[in-house]
């Protein structure tokens, strides 16, 4: 074990509901934790957490912080500061690295954390790595020099087609939030021990100025394009609404699959927003991507350039999408996708697997 | 309160990259170039801002940050019904981060004083952070509500829907706040003619105007110039790359025999160890 901080976590529950991000961002935290030689130290706030911390212990933590009061029950904004911030004081040491869900709750939650400490906070990261950084603006004398073991904070600068890499070394902790989908999460091992820490925070009456009246939540069909193996995507080439109908008879022979859609397609409301893959929608990361009249926009590439193979149909063969797919078919899409069911059905039965 | 809500609506500049002035075959954006427009989120917090009048009474306050002809959005929420505009404009302040920015920004929001309100946009699309909002509340102590739906204001309670991974939270809290408004929320109308006409009469008169759409600096809000630009920043962009320059990769099947083609690409799929079985297990 050296001198830096360890790598901090804040797992992301909605009603004892653990977010997937979490377990990403532990499989990142792993990896950034064993280039450094430091813990991974999750921090869970709520309330009647139960296995929740195990199962981040199963997940990759090496120490869990519990903060489990009925005050935490809901998730609002300032009682969730406040237990955050007491964790990250409680430590022995200054964590090196914070990371958050780029959710409506670690985006709600991380800026402030971040503007309570003032450090640094680079959002929406895709990827996450750790390196050197040699700074040589003169603007601030004091910055200038090379710094080892910096945070390499990755995301893509969605209106410009560039990915940045963001860094700020001269003050921990270091801290990013990081996309659905985007980072790699280990494979759960019951068999991984760590240790279970829990806090107790005296919250301030002012944390409590908003009051929770309602939390709805629905199960929305579109949450299965995070978990789905195989993404069958429609875009402004299906023509209308009836167009996913093909997309989805394709997506049907699968299992564990999911339809998507890109934007033009939400926008001309042919599908509801929650299939939306892209900037304003989801980030995913499938075995299989097939882009079915979907030219390729840098808004849509940004969700999706990750799947391990894309296969793209598309009658422009001058579209975007042949430049990152992997598989590609000029034609129309129409004639394909059936075609292209019954080769997947060949495969499938060849292998035993069909439904 | 008797004289109405005094509220504050963050507004910035940002690159019309739906515009091909200034974007470059690559993608990649000239922002000096580039045509400019209001950031598109900030359009849904300014039609929050004029409902909370409307129903309420007071006064709008828009306030962009950025170089001098930034005012132009700032001429554009007051044809829209905004009162006032102030533009923070400072080179001091080139290259700030979230942090930094939201820290001129709340100096700003101090410098007016007595704000019940303050609405910004979700994100922007040049950014695409949504930090500063929250962290403004921060530096203000105030609370927040981000990713605001629907919202409803009694006296000086404030009953709002914000949207959650999955659902939507209901929230009640009192005034000041800070309201970052979602994309989903209503839709900015349009400019009304006598909002159109108003400016326009003001525009007539520089002087009229000059007290109505006002360029500061950081020295007329008393903030601390190392508080802010390079040296207030504590992150960097310490290296960009074209996304992904892969090209020439994609095995591409194309013909007039579709059925051909479908065979091909799945015999494809096989011969590299991309067969549907394998990927299904």
């Amino acid at each position: 074990m050296n001198d830096f901080g360890d790598i901090a976590v804040i797992a992301d529950q909605i009603q004892n509901d653990i977010r997937p991000v979490t377990f990403e961002l532990l499989g990142a935290a792993r990896e950034l934790a064993g280039k450094l030689n430091v813990k991974v130290r999750a921090i869970v706030m709520g309330h009647q957490l139960g296995s929740i911390p195990t199962t981040l212990i199963h997940s990759g933590a090496d120490e869990v912080y519990v903060v489990d009061q009925p005050e935490l029950a809901e998730y609002t904004t300032l009682p969730y500061r406040r237990a955050a911030i007491s964790v990250i004081d409680s430590f022995d040491r200054v964590p090196h690295i914070v990371l958050c869900g780029a959710t409506t709750l670690g985006r709600d939650l991380a800026p402030r954390i971040a503007a309570h400490y003032e450090v640094g906070l680079t959002a929406d990261c895709t990827e996450l790595d750790i390196g050197e950084y040699e700074h040589k603006g003169k603007a601030d004398p004091a910055k200038v020099g090379m710094y080892h073991n910096c945070l390499y904070a990755i995301r893509p600068s969605f209106g410009e087609s560039l990915k940045a890499r963001i860094i700020g070394p001269w003050k921990n902790p270091q801290m990013a939030t990081a996309r659905t989908g985007a980072l790699i999460p280990c494979k759960p091992d019951t068999s991984r021990t760590g240790k279970i820490i829990p806090v107790k925070v005296d919250f301030k009456p002012d944390d409590f100025r908003v009051k929770v009246i309602e939390t709805v939540r629905k199960v929305s069909s579109g949450a299965d394009l995070l978990k789905a193996k195989i993404i069958v995507s429609g875009g402004f080439g299906l023509g209308g609404p009836e167009g996913f109908d093909t997309v989805r008879d394709l997506a049907s022979i699968f299992k564990e699959s999911a339809v998507g859609s890109s934007r033009k397609a939400v926008d001309a409301g042919w599908i509801p927003y929650d299939h939306q893959v892209g900037q304003t929608g989801k980030t995913v990361r499938p075995e299989v991507y097939i882009a079915l009249g979907i030219s390729g926009a840098i808004q849509h590439r940004v969700g999706m350039s990750n799947s391990r193979v894309i296969i793209a149909v598309n009658k422009d063969e001058e579209a975007p999408i042949f430049q990152f797919a992997h598989y590609g078919i000029i034609s129309d899409l129409f004639e394909v996708a059936p075609l292209l069911k019954k080769e997947f059905q060949k495969s499938l039965a060849a292998a035993g697997a069909a439904r | 309160m008797s004289d109405g809500l005094k509220i504050v609506v963050l507004i910035k500049q940002v690159p019309d990259t739906s515009s091909a002035a200034g974007v470059n075959p690559d993608g990649t954006v000239d922002r000096a170039r580039a045509k400019k427009m209001m950031n598109p989120f900030d359009k849904f917090a300014l039609q929050k801002a004029l409902e909370s009048r409307r129903d309420h009474g007071g006064e709008i306050v828009a306030i962009s940050m950025g170089p001098p002809p930034a005012i132009e959005v700032l001429n554009e929420a007051l044809e829209y019904g905004a009162d006032k505009g102030y533009l923070l404009s400072d080179r001091r302040l080139a290259a700030s981060d979230t942090l930094a920015t939201a820290y001129a920004l709340f100096k700003t929001i101090e410098w007016i004083g007595g704000v019940d309100l303050v609405f910004t946009g979700l994100q922007t699309t040049d950014g695409d952070t949504a930090q500063t909002g929250p962290q403004i509340a921060e530096r203000m102590g105030l609370a927040q509500v981000t990713y605001t739906e629907t919202m409803k204001i009694t006296g000086r309670t404030i009953r709002a829907s914000r949207i959650i991974d999955g659902g939507l939270q209901h929230v009640e809290l009192q005034m000041p706040a800070l309201i970052t408004v979602a994309n989903s929320a209503s839709k900015l109308e349009y400019k009304t003619f006598a909002n159109v006409y108003k400016f326009k009469e003001l525009a007539r008169d520089p002087k009229a105007l000059e007290g109505r759409v006002r360029a500061i600096d950081l020295d007329v809000i008393g903030a601390n110039a190392a508080r802010v630009g390079l040296v207030g920043s504590p992150t960097v962009v310490g290296k960009t790359w074209k996304l992904g320059e892969k090209g020439g990769t994609c095995k591409i099947f194309k013909g007039d025999a579709p059925a051909h083609e479908a065979q091909l690409l799945a015999g494809a799929l096989a011969a590299d160890g991309q067969g549907m079985e394998e990927l299904l297990k």
